[in-house]
């Protein structure tokens, strides 16, 4: 991917809030906000060769932080800063023991955080309960259309992070760690550490997609952060392609506006009330069957290697 | 450890599954010295050069380098302490450059964290850059900068292995650890890699050279150790071990010694 196909890219996503209904403005916000998770998901399963199944948590743990401190009195920018750091930090508890053993146990460990999670907001009134934290404070953005661009400026400045990561001393050590521990480890590569900063990173980010929709949405539920919604983040990563950088925005884009699509269809008149939710999950299987059968490293590796036949150069956009 | 050695290895046992791969040795190796360990297949060679590398531990015995103790630092931090290691094998990490793969080596010895790279600050910058000019050095050095931005796993096995080692000289070891790094190379660069390694040697470095060529050996080491079924044999300069009656018919066999 060139600079003028990235930049011709970045005015259209910038120009079009203005242009769309309220309805579609929110799945244009949602849509950044799952790019971001997403960013984060991609670069865990890519550079540190590990599966969150439970990344939703880490959304919620940014939601509900921002919005109990914000509830609470904090100042909305205090609670929106709070919310990465939270989530990276429940992340570094959770991953330093199990980063260390191999396979996934992180995988389940997270899923099984998610649930616990889940239950506990679901039972705590300090949290509001099952029926929800109400009453958070709105961003100082200026409405709907300042949260569609505050989304966006942390989408990019995510994936700046993220390149810059991978591009990095860092980013060398983890890649070189995924093809072989051994020797990655004799030329110095501290593995445990280089992938828990890794997940912790992806915990911020989650975090901090979170804190934006806590005070987007203005309220929030257990019921908003399913495990479905963590697998969404997953497929979301592979169909994109796992451990590229435009990855995440293109597996989320593809999902979202797919998923919306069969929304519009599953609600016509006439289709049973179970309808959009059963087309859902059959998207969801169907997009990740077909990737791993015909693009199965997603996306976006495809379409370069399809536009650039190797040169010895690997580019970030597609590494 | 051996008072002013800069390697010391002292009754050093590993077993897997009852069976001992490396029992009981011993050596110490000075500084600035060529030192090779030779022995059969199964000899236990491979295990003890894992043992000082850090990618096993020992059930019994202790290593030191210079006067700390490593055998139970995981590898990382011995990379850290100025080990650097060739592997046999060809672990090149596939993916990566030539030039990124030798840049890799350069962490033993650089600092620069996930923070200072996601800001991209000064100090990371300006590391960045040393990083990328010593590896061009190193790549340099063992002949393969023409390499420098080809994937690794297309280079051909000889320059796998110069990679490896412009990996290894990145991180500016103290102790580099070749394991056989002659196999399956040929003849000429064979030659190219025993040139390059006096070379190194003459650069004051303290090498520890596996290895089962033994004319490569004797033309190189200044001393010999020799391991026999796990356990050192004989110990002595290239000269009064192939004299050993010892390792004549261990190793070397009833024939003239090479």
């Amino acid at each position: 991917m060139n600079r003028r196909m990235l930049a011709a890219l970045a005015v259209v996503t910038l120009a079009l809030p203005p242009l769309l209904p309220e309805r579609h403005l929110a799945t244009y916000v949602l849509l950044g906000l799952a790019a971001t998770v997403t960013a984060g998901v991609s670069m865990l399963m890519g550079y540190a060769g590990q599966v969150s199944l439970g990344q939703a948590a880490f959304y919620a743990i940014g939601g509900y932080a921002a919005g109990l401190l914000t509830v609470h009195g904090v100042p909305t920018v205090a609670g929106l800063l709070a919310a990465p750091v939270v989530a990276a930090l429940a992340a570094v508890l959770l991953g330093a023991p199990l980063l260390r053993l191999r396979g996934h146990h992180l995988a389940f460990a997270t899923l099984a955080l998610q649930l616990i999670l889940l239950s506990l907001l679901g039972q705590g009134d300090w949290a509001g309960g099952a029926i929800g934290l109400q009453g958070i404070p709105q961003l100082p953005v200026g409405g709907d259309l300042g949260y569609a661009y505050l989304i966006w400026v942390v989408l990019a400045v995510v994936l700046v992070i993220c390149r810059n990561v991978v591009a990095s001393r860092a980013g060398r050590g983890l890649r070189a760690s995924a093809t072989s521990e051994i020797a990655a480890a004799a030329n110095g590569v501290a593995i445990a550490r280089y992938r828990l900063a890794v997940f912790a990173l992806s915990a911020a980010f989650a975090g901090l997609a979170g804190g934006i929709y806590a005070f987007y949405l203005g309220y929030l539920a257990p019921g908003s952060f399913p495990i479905l919604l963590s697998i969404e983040f997953v497929v979301m990563a592979v169909v994109g392609g796992i451990g590229t950088i435009a990855g995440p925005v293109v597996g989320a884009t593809v999902i979202v506006l797919l998923v919306q699509a069969l929304n519009t269809l599953g609600t016509q008149p006439g289709m049973p009330g179970y309808a959009p939710s059963v087309l859902s999950y059959a998207v969801y299987a169907l997009l990740l069957v077909a990737t791993v059968l015909y693009l199965p490293r997603g996306i976006v590796p495809a379409v370069l290697d399809g536009a650039r036949v190797r040169r010895g150069r690997p580019s970030i956009w597609g590494k | 450890m051996t008072a002013g050695a800069a390697l010391t290895v002292s009754g050093v046992s590993r077993a897997f599954g009852g069976v001992y791969a490396v029992r009981d040795v011993g050596l110490s190796v000075a500084p600035g010295e060529l030192r090779a360990v030779i022995g059969p297949n199964g000899a236990g060679k491979s295990t003890l050069f894992a043992l000082i590398g850090g990618q096993l531990a020992p059930d019994a015995g202790t290593v030191h380098l210079d006067d700390q103790r490593i055998d139970r630092l995981p590898a990382h931090r011995r990379a850290r302490l100025g080990i650097g290691v060739v592997f046999q094998a060809a672990r090149v990490f596939p993916g990566m450059t030539a030039l990124e793969n030798v840049m890799v080596g350069a962490h033993a010895t650089t600092r620069a964290g996930f923070t200072a790279a996601a800001l991209r600050l000064p100090a990371h910058r300006r590391e960045e850059r040393e990083i990328r000019d010593r590896a061009a050095e190193c790549l340099h050095r063992t002949g393969i900068e023409d390499w420098a931005d080809r994937p690794a796993e297309e280079l051909p096995l000889g320059q796998q292995r110069a990679l490896q080692l412009a990996r290894a000289l990145c991180g500016r070891p103290r102790l580099l650890l070749l394991d056989e790094p002659a196999s399956g190379l040929r003849a000429a660069e064979r030659d190219r890699l025993a040139t390059l390694i006096e070379d190194l040697r003459g650069s004051g470095l303290t090498i520890l050279l596996v290895e089962h060529d033994v004319a490569f050996v004797m033309r190189l080491a200044d001393r010999v150790t020799v391991l026999d079924l796990g356990r050192t044999i004989a110990d002595g300069t290239a000269a009064e071990v192939r004299a050993d009656p010892r390792v004549v018919t261990a190793y070397l066999g009833t024939g003239v010694p090479a």
